[in-house]
Parts: structure tokens; C-alpha cells; sequence
């Protein structure tokens, strides 16, 4: 425990010792603290368990009007009695003399045997020298005292019951007194008096501060672009609005397949594009869907704006308009996909993806591009499984080992883009391709099984993510 | 590269059936093999595992197809699955030309002595449902009805009728009109939309007259399959002849794996004919599987790849001449061949090389600049939030007051909150604040992100957006906030000119003003719009343009 104390927490100690139990409105008056220093003062050693804090309720009196009408002028039976001392008196003339304490005091007196009638007369009988309830009322009088300080109880209950004489007010207040621990403590205080006068309690708690960060999903979007970016991709923008000819057509997705439905795709209401590319490009794209698909294409359909299901349309078009004979570059953003939001699934995540154009280039190259990629994010087991996408060939999948959920959980896909995708497109060059959900990955970073938690904004969460991972 | 996930199929694989088929009794093998066909195991308990299958691969909709795969891979029976089909005169379908303005062409094929049992008809019942799904795109390419032979005689004619046309439906005891079935059946309401308006609707008729099939609706009650079914005759109907060809190998191929004998249907009238199951011959050259792969196979080593991969193939110089038989349809070029030697050749066998990168990297520029903001705010004591650029009209409007006259809607959303594309970013963030009331405050939020404006067709922005909840929140604390951001980040100086804004309380609202030109709102978020998310706490807020003012 620490030895030190505050010069407030001083203060109490010393003066606890001499005074074993006080109010913290006595420890004022007697230290010259002010309420909060020891309200404060308080706290802290009642943290330490040098002080005791003994919640107390005190029951305070004073007196209502008819009693403080009976401390100036007597009560009434008294005021009735000095009348008869003289003489017996008529009952009308008592009633107009002495109002509306009349009936009061007429009731108590006769009770007591204190007064006798005959017919209309009224005389005293056997009046008392002392009545015991003016005791109690002088002894109030104009003050609030502790129900403690009236020790004829019998009386004061009699009192209690006559209207507006006596009104009780109950006060909680703490008492305060040195603990064991304190009491061995204060020679100690008393000893260090000179020696560490300003020095505060350094290993108490205090208040929380709240750091504001950038979003832990952020960090990772930023964490995986830094990568790419170092294994030689340059980074190319989209619009998250595309044509359905760059999200779909382009990619050799016939428009009659149930991918392009309106049940997975989001289909702007009433939006089409008027320019969605140039005329040979969309003349080629349309003789390999009539050519390899059969059917009959429609530009209308292309035209149609969708929300992107993929960052693949960034490429495609980048490829289409700049034809590079060498290139790495990758696109990140949001993507959509219509579906029922679960703790696997959103309408709107992050994809990245990395496209590799070179001549000598293969299939095992990407493999390895890929290996380095998990590996700077900390996965290092990792294996490729066949898969399928509409526009590679051959597709593959890496599935990722993670030993929190200890199972294979699948991340990236890859492939080499298809013949019917690059050459309507004029792209002669072998494309490889290579990318995933960015979610997924950050769930396995932050130990989350709930995606939604990244779009909840929930202060508690962001407040609580370690920050450098 | 990102799977459309809720279009990949799935099957349920039951392991003493698969072991059976395959004839290995190793479980765990047979389990650890598929995924090297593509298939991503989903589950398993217990016998059952329920794998998800490419729909380019329809043959993968029953363990018959599964299991032909399987066998080559596992070395156990390479090259193609060859079909017998027994060229026999009993069975012929004679099309009207009629069909040709509805539904102009039909194949089909008899598929004799089999056995069928709960769980075969179960996995035809699949296979049918799959196919019509995917390459039958909702049966509207192609459609399926599979008939018991034995309740029907041959010969058929493939004709057109009147919508007053009566039969017994399948699952049905009584006879029902065509306009019946269309308008009171499920799969009538389903499908029939692919029939459009014509008066004449297609259909099937055995030589004693009855109606065999309602193409592509529903077969008649008559020639149903239960498990005492011996023989079968399947049809297939649809617009293309390729197409309806594709669909009947696939049948064909996994019925007579199922243990079937096939036998010919004589096909003819109206440019119908007898479906040939043709292969196909692709030249598949050794050199661009090595530069594709990054590997340095021979010849032999290719062919032996792709006779694992259940294909024909043989050497001739330096190329391969790869056969493909017809229910391969998924296959368009050498390029798919390569992948099939991927297959055969077993991925994990493909170790991964690294080279180095011969192009430099660079990051976005206008990324670059959005990061350092956001590093501005977060020093400003701005905590990041993200969320949904797709949101919905409550928050976006109701609840912010905001004027909703030019909402961007998307269609058939699935989920009620996702269902607009939002144009202003400020509202979510008051919701965030709503979301939070319990948490500690000062509550700072800040985030830039896109929003979505109609335009030509249509207008991505970038807009910064941030929110200051505490009990002395106040305009001048925000307005200090914005001048220091954007004086911070890019040397701009701003004014706040009196102004009105719905979200902001009347007296205590401004424009953004940049050099004479208003980009956005400040003020302090009005009492209603806090009612509304439950919020005591005075609130202070901003919205700035960044498209125009920091970048184009």
C-alpha cells in the first residue's frame, strides 16, 4: 500500500485520531476543507480501508405553529387555567377570550381533572404547578434539536399527537472514524507531516481516457493495400455504380444466367448508362456471348446499372482501355451482393483484387504472389484448392488454416482470366487474377465471428480494439 | 474474385453410398479427394456430407456424376465414360412445325432395366431440379420430364395444342385444363410466363393420344416413376438443339453410370433429329500448358493428366489432340483443358514459385489524400465509423427531417434497411450516436465516404461527415473543428453563413462556404431529430463535399 498520502487525506487522518467520530460537516468546521476536499478526502481513504463510513440517520425536532404559539403565550390549557385564577369564570366569555384554542385547552384541562363545571361556570380545580409538555417545548423552542437531547419520551409522544406542536425531521448523515488500519497508520501520518506534503495518491485508479483511431477495418484495408503495393501493384479507383456490360457482360457472364438475377444483384431502379463503352468493344463482347453462349444478346441489358458484385469490372476496364503488355495493379472497395444480412454475410463488403499481366507469368507464380501476401498478414498455412469463376481458367481458391476456429476457412480465389474475356477486349497478353472479401480476413485478425460488428459503429467495440496489432 | 455464394449449388453426399460407387472403403480418402474436383465441403455429419458443386458441372448433381470423376482422379478408371446407346427402331418422336414459334425443339432417350430405389429417384429428383436451374436457365432453355416407359406407347408426336387441352397433372387425380394448370398449380404460376401469350402451347402425345408431357410445365399423372419404375423414357425440350442435347448427355451419362441401359430415340420433323452425342476434338499445344502452369510436362504427362480428368487423349508432335465427350459442354477451349490437366495433374502436386515483381507499386493518389484526412480527424479527436453506403429511407429521411424527392432506389432488396442509396452520410452517424446512448460520453464520430447523387446516369461524391455528442457540445465547437480540418488538411479557408438545413436546429445552422461556393452544412442537430433517435445529449454536426473542393 502506498505511503503517501494527499494533504487532504492527511488533514482527516490527524484529526479522526483525536476526534473518533465525526460528521464530514464537523471535519469542516474543524480542518477548514471545503465539501468536495472531503467528500474527496473520504473517498480515497475509504478506498485504502483506513476510514469506516458508517451511514447514520439522525432524527432531528422542532416546533410546528401551535407549538411555537405555545412557547410565546403557554399552551392552551395553560392560557385557560391563568384565566380562572382570579375567579370562576362564564363558559361565553372563556370561548370569546380565548378563540379557537378554546375547545384544545377546555379537553385537556377537564381530562385532567385540572378544572370543574357548574351549569355555565368554569372553575379550577386541581391545577398543576408544572405541565411536563412546556418543558419539552421551552427546551425546543425556537431550535432543531436531536431527539436524542428530550429523555422524557412518554411525554414528547403525547406532544407528537397534538396537532402542528412538534414536527420531526430525519437527516442522513455519514459518521466517519479511523479504521484499525488507520488508527495504526496516523503516528505514521503524523511522523511524514513534514516530509511529503504535496504528493498524491500516483497508484490510485482514475477516469478512462478514450483514444480516437481510425476504424479497425480501415487499418486492415490500409494494412493489405501497403502490401499490394509493395509486391508491385498499382492501386486503379472504380465507381461503386457500374454498367451491368463492365460487372457482368465483359466478364463472358451470359445475361440470361441466374447470377445476374435480381435476387443477387442490386439493379438501380429506373438507371441505365448511355455510354457504357466504345462501339468495337461492345460489337466483340457481343459476338462471343451470340458465339459461345447461344443466345441473343441485348445492349439494353448491358446497359442497365447495377451496384458492382465484384471489383473484377475495375480491371477488365483497365485492361480494355490501357492494354499493357506488362502490369500489377489491384482495385479495393466496396462491392455488393443482394442477400439476407447474417453474421456471415452483408450487402456491402470490401474486395480487393490484384491482376498480374506478363509475359512469363504462370499459374504457380500467382500461387506464390499469394503466399507472400498471407504470409505479411501473419497466415502462413495455406493451401489451393480448385474452384470455379465464370471468367478464369483455370480457378483456383486458398484456403487459409485458423486455429481459433481450428478449421480451413477459404479466402482468396485466383485465376488465369479466360480467352473469352481478354481477346473481345483486344487484351492478347495472358491475365492472372487474384483477390477476396476483406472481411473475412479482418474477422480472423480481431477474433470476431460476427461480420456485421465492422458496420455497427459500436463505441464499446471500437473503444476496446487494440489499436497496434 | 469474390463466389456468387448463394448460387452454388449443393448436394448431399451419403459416404456408404459414395464408398459403394467408388469401391474404397477408406472413408476419410474419398472425403479429403473432393475438394481437388472443386467441390467445397460445407458439412459433415455423421454419413452425410454436403458439398457445394460449380454450375458449370451439372453432372455434379448426383454421386453417379461425383463418383465418374472421382474414379479418375483416383487413377481407378481414366479416359471418357463411354455411352453404349443401343440403336433400336421402337422409339421415335415425329415434331410438328407447329412447335417452332413456341418451343421448337425435343430430344430424349430410353434408359432400360434399372433399378430404382428411394435413393436413386432422390438423386434423379436433384440432378432434374439442378439442370433446370442452371444451363435450362428456369427451364426456360431447356426443360426435363422423365416418364416411366412402360405407361406410355411409342410412337410420340412432339405437337402444339389449345390452352383448353385436358389431362391429369402430375400429382393430381383429375383432369385439368391447360389455362387450369397455368393458373392454379405452383409450377404453373412459376413457369408459365416462359409460354408468353401464344394461343398454342407445346406438348407431348403417345400413339393412343394421351398426353405424355406439358413442356416445360409438368408431365402427366400417367406416366409417374415410383421405385417399381424399371424403365425410363426421358425428353427434353427448349429453344436451342444444342442446348436441349447439352441436358439430355447429362442425363444419359449419369443414368447409365446409375446402372441403366440407354437405347436411341429416332427424332424427326422440323429440323429435329436424332441427338448424336458427338465429341468434340480440341488441339491443346504442350507449350501453353507449361507457360500457363509454370510447369515442363511432356506430352505423355498431359494426356495421362487429362485421361484422370476422364477425357480422351492422345499425343501428336508437341500438341495433344484432347477429345471431350458431349456432357463436357463446359468446356469451350484449350484454356479449359489446361485446367483439366490441373485437375489430373493434382494441385497439391503444383508447388508455388516466387519471382520477383518487374513493375513498382504505387497507391491511389486520392486514397492517399481520404487516409491523410482521416488521420486529420482522428487528431481532432474523431473516432472513424463506417457504414452502409446502401441504407434505408427511415434514417436517410424520416427521422433526420431530410427532403426525399430524389431518392436512388435500388430493386428487390432483400433486406428493409438496405434498400436506397444514401446522398448524405451525416444521418447515419446520428444514428450511430442513437446506437451508443448507453456508452461514455464525449461521443466523436467522423467518416468520409462515398454518397450517390442522380446525375448522368448517375454521380458518385466524396463526402467527409462528423458528429460531436456531449453536454457542452456547442456551434462554435464545431465550426472550430471544421475551419481546423480543412485549414489542416489543405490550406482552405472556410465561412459558415447563416442558412437552414432539416436535420439542424433553425438559428443555429450554416452554409459551407468556400470561396463564395456552398459545400455542405454545419449546426447543431435539432431537438425533433433527436427525439426521434432517442438522444438527450446536445448534439453538433458537419457535412462537407469533398469531390470539387480537394479533388474533381
Amino acid at each position: 500500500m502506498s505511503k503517501v498520502f494527499h494533504e487532504i487525506e492527511k488533514k482527516i487522518i490527524l484529526l479522526l485520531d483525536e476526534n473518533p467520530k465525526l460528521t464530514p460537516k464537523k471535519i469542516g468546521t474543524s480542518t477548514g476543507l471545503t465539501p468536495d476536499q472531503i467528500r474527496r478526502g473520504i473517498e480515497w481513504l475509504k478506498f485504502k480501508k483506513l476510514v469506516i463510513v458508517e451511514e447514520s440517520q439522525q432524527v432531528y425536532l422542532r416546533l410546528g405553529k401551535n407549538g411555537l404559539g405555545a412557547n410565546s403565550k403557554g399552551l392552551p390549557e395553560r392560557q385557560l387555567m391563568d384565566l380562572l385564577k382570579e375567579k370562576p369564570r362564564k363558559l361565553n366569555e372563556l370561548k370569546q377570550e380565548l378563540k379557537s384554542i378554546f375547545s384544545p385547552a377546555m379537553g385537556i384541562a377537564r381530562k385532567n381533572n385540572w378544572i370543574e363545571t357548574d351549569g355555565e361556570n368554569i372553575s379550577l380545580k386541581n391545577p398543576p404547578s408544572d405541565i411536563l409538555e412546556e418543558k419539552i417545548i421551552s427546551k425546543i423552542g425556537k431550535n432543531k434539536i436531536l431527539v436524542s437531547e428530550i429523555e422524557d419520551k412518554k411525554t414528547l409522544e403525547f406532544l407528537k399527537k397534538r396537532p402542528n406542536f412538534i414536527i420531526e425531521e430525519i437527516e442522513k448523515s455519514q459518521i466517519i472514524s479511523l479504521s484499525e488500519k488507520g488508527k495504526s497508520i496516523s503516528e505514521t501520518v503524523k511522523i511524514s507531516e513534514d516530509v511529503v506534503v504535496k504528493a498524491i495518491d500516483v497508484e490510485a485508479d482514475v477516469p478512462k481516457t478514450f483514444v480516437a483511431k481510425t476504424h479497425p477495418l480501415k487499418d486492415i484495408i490500409n494494412e493489405i493495400r501497403e502490401i499490394f503495393v509493395t509486391l508491385g501493384f498499382t492501386e486503379i479507383l472504380g465507381k461503386l455504380a457500374q454498367p451491368c456490360f463492365w460487372n457482368f457482360d465483359a466478364l463472358f457472364t451470359p445475361q440470361d444466367h441466374p447470377a445476374r438475377e435480381l435476387q443477387d444483384t442490386f439493379y438501380l431502379d429506373g438507371v441505365n448508362s448511355k455510354k457504357i463503352a466504345t462501339p468495337k468493344q461492345i460489337q466483340q463482347v457481343a459476338k462471343v456471348h451470340k458465339n459461345s453462349w447461344r443466345y441473343l444478346w441485348s445492349i439494353n441489358k448491358a446497359r442497365q446499372m447495377v451496384l458492382r458484385t465484384h471489383t473484377t469490372c475495375d480491371t477488365i476496364k483497365f485492361l480494355a482501355d490501357h492494354k499493357p503488355d506488362e502490369a500489377r495493379v489491384f482495385s479495393l472497395g466496396r462491392v455488393f451482393r443482394n442477400e439476407k444480412v447474417s453474421y456471415k454475410h452483408l450487402v456491402e463488403f470490401n474486395q480487393v483484387e490484384g491482376i498480374v499481366v506478363g509475359k512469363n507469368t504462370t499459374l504457380r507464380d500467382l500461387m506464390g504472389i499469394q503466399r507472400e501476401f498471407f504470409h505479411r498478414m501473419g497466415l502462413n498455412k495455406i493451401k489451393f484448392w480448385p474452384t470455379y469463376f465464370p471468367y478464369t481458367e483455370p480457378s483456383l481458391q486458398s484456403m487459409v488454416y485458423n486455429e481459433r476456429l481450428d478449421k480451413w476457412v477459404e479466402l482468396f480465389g485466383m485465376g488465369i482470366f479466360r480467352p473469352e474475356v481478354t481477346k473481345p477486349l483486344g487484351i492478347t497478353k495472358p491475365v492472372l487474377a487474384w483477390g477476396g472479401g476483406i472481411e473475412r480476413i479482418a474477422m480472423l485478425k480481431y477474433g470476431l465471428d460476427d461480420v456485421r460488428e465492422f458496420y455497427s459503429n459500436n463505441l464499446k467495440w471500437l473503444r476496446s480494439v487494440t489499436k497496434c496489432q | 474474385m469474390v463466389k456468387e455464394c448463394n448460387k452454388m449449388p449443393v448436394i448431399a453426399l451419403e459416404l456408404p453410398r459414395l464408398q459403394k460407387l467408388v469401391g474404397i472403403t477408406n472413408r476419410k480418402k474419398i472425403v479429403e479427394m473432393l475438394p481437388f474436383l472443386g467441390l467445397d465441403i460445407e458439412s459433415q455429419e455423421n454419413d452425410v456430407v454436403r458439398v457445394e458443386y460449380s454450375p458449370n458441372r451439372p453432372d455434379f448433381s448426383t454421386d453417379f456424376g461425383i463418383t465418374l470423376s472421382l474414379l479418375g482422379i483416383l487413377g481407378k478408371k481414366k479416359g471418357i465414360p463411354k455411352l453404349k446407346i443401343k440403336k433400336v427402331s421402337d422409339y421415335q418422336i415425329t415434331v410438328d412445325s407447329s412447335v417452332s414459334k413456341v418451343r421448337p425443339f425435343v430430344t430424349g432417350i430410353v434408359a432400360r432395366y434399372g433399378k430404382i430405389d428411394e435413393k436413386v429417384l432422390q438423386q434423379v429428383i436433384i440432378m432434374q431440379e439442378d439442370l433446370h436451374f442452371g444451363i435450362g436457365r428456369r427451364r426456360k432453355k431447356s426443360s426435363i420430364g422423365i416418364h416411366d416407359l412402360d405407361t406410355i406407347s411409342f410412337p410420340f408426336t412432339y405437337t402444339t395444342t389449345s390452352r383448353n387441352h385436358k389431362f391429369i397433372p402430375l400429382h393430381s387425380s383429375e383432369e385439368n385444363s391447360i389455362s387450369e394448370i397455368l393458373q392454379n398449380t405452383e409450377v404453373g404460376q412459376e413457369y408459365g410466363h416462359i409460354l408468353g401469350n401464344s394461343t398454342k402451347v407445346p406438348i407431348i402425345i403417345d400413339s393412343m393420344g394421351k398426353t405424355v408431357s406439358f413442356p416445360p410445365i409438368i408431365n402427366s399423372s400417367m406416366t409417374t416413376v415410383t421405385t417399381k419404375t424399371k424403365n425410363l423414357f426421358v425428353e427434353v425440350t427448349g429453344t436451342d438443339k444444342n442446348g436441349v442435347e447439352d441436358m439430355l448427355a447429362v442425363v444419359a451419362t449419369i443414368l447409365q453410370s446409375a446402372g441403366f441401359e440407354l437405347c436411341t430415340v429416332k427424332i424427326s420433323g422440323a429440323k429435329n433429329s436424332t441427338p448424336q452425342f458427338k465429341k468434340r476434338q480440341i488441339i491443346l499445344s504442350q507449350n501453353l500448358v507449361n507457360t500457363m502452369l509454370g510447369l515442363s510436362l511432356s506430352p505423355r504427362k498431359i494426356v495421362s493428366a487429362l485421361k484422370k480428368s476422364r477425357l480422351d487423349a492422345t499425343t501428336k508432335n508437341k500438341n495433344i489432340i484432347c477429345t471431350v465427350p458431349r456432357y463436357r459442354f463446359d468446356i469451350f477451349g484449350p484454356m479449359d483443358l489446361v485446367e483439366e490437366v490441373v485437375l489430373g495433374y493434382g494441385i497439391e502436386n503444383l508447388e508455388s514459385t516466387s519471382s520477383p515483381s518487374q513493375t513498382l507499386g504505387q497507391k491511389n493518389h486520392d486514397n492517399n489524400i481520404l487516409n491523410d484526412l482521416s488521420q486529420t480527424m482522428v487528431g481532432l479527436g474523431y473516432m472513424e465509423a463506417l457504414n452502409s453506403s446502401l441504407t434505408g429511407k427511415r434514417i436517410l429521411y424520416d427521422l433526420t427531417n431530410r427532403d426525399s424527392s430524389n431518392i436512388i432506389y435500388v430493386k428487390n432488396s432483400k433486406s428493409q434497411e438496405h434498400t436506397i442509396l444514401r446522398d448524405s452520410i451525416l444521418p447515419e452517424l446520428v444514428n450511430n450516436l442513437s446506437n451508443n446512448i448507453h456508452e461514455l460520453y464525449p461521443q466523436k464520430l467522423f467518416e468520409i465516404g462515398t454518397v450517390f447523387l442522380k446525375g448522368n446516369p448517375i454521380k458518385e461524391e466524396f463526402h467527409l461527415a462528423c458528429v460531436s455528442a456531449h453536454n457542452y457540445a456547442n456551434f462554435s465547437e464545431i465550426k472550430s473543428i471544421l475551419q481546423s480540418t480543412l485549414k489542416t488538411g489543405f490550406n482552405i479557408e472556410c465561412k459558415t453563413k447563416t442558412s437552414s438545413y432539416p436535420t439542424f436546429a433553425e438559428g443555429s445552422t450554416a452554409e459551407i462556404v468556400v470561396n463564395g461556393k456552398s459545400y455542405g452544412f454545419i449546426g447543431k442537430i435539432d431537438s425533433s431529430v433527436k427525439e426521434n433517435f432517442k438522444i438527450r445529449v446536445p448534439i453538433v454536426g458537419f457535412e462537407v463535399k469533398l469531390s470539387g473542393l480537394i479533388f474533381d
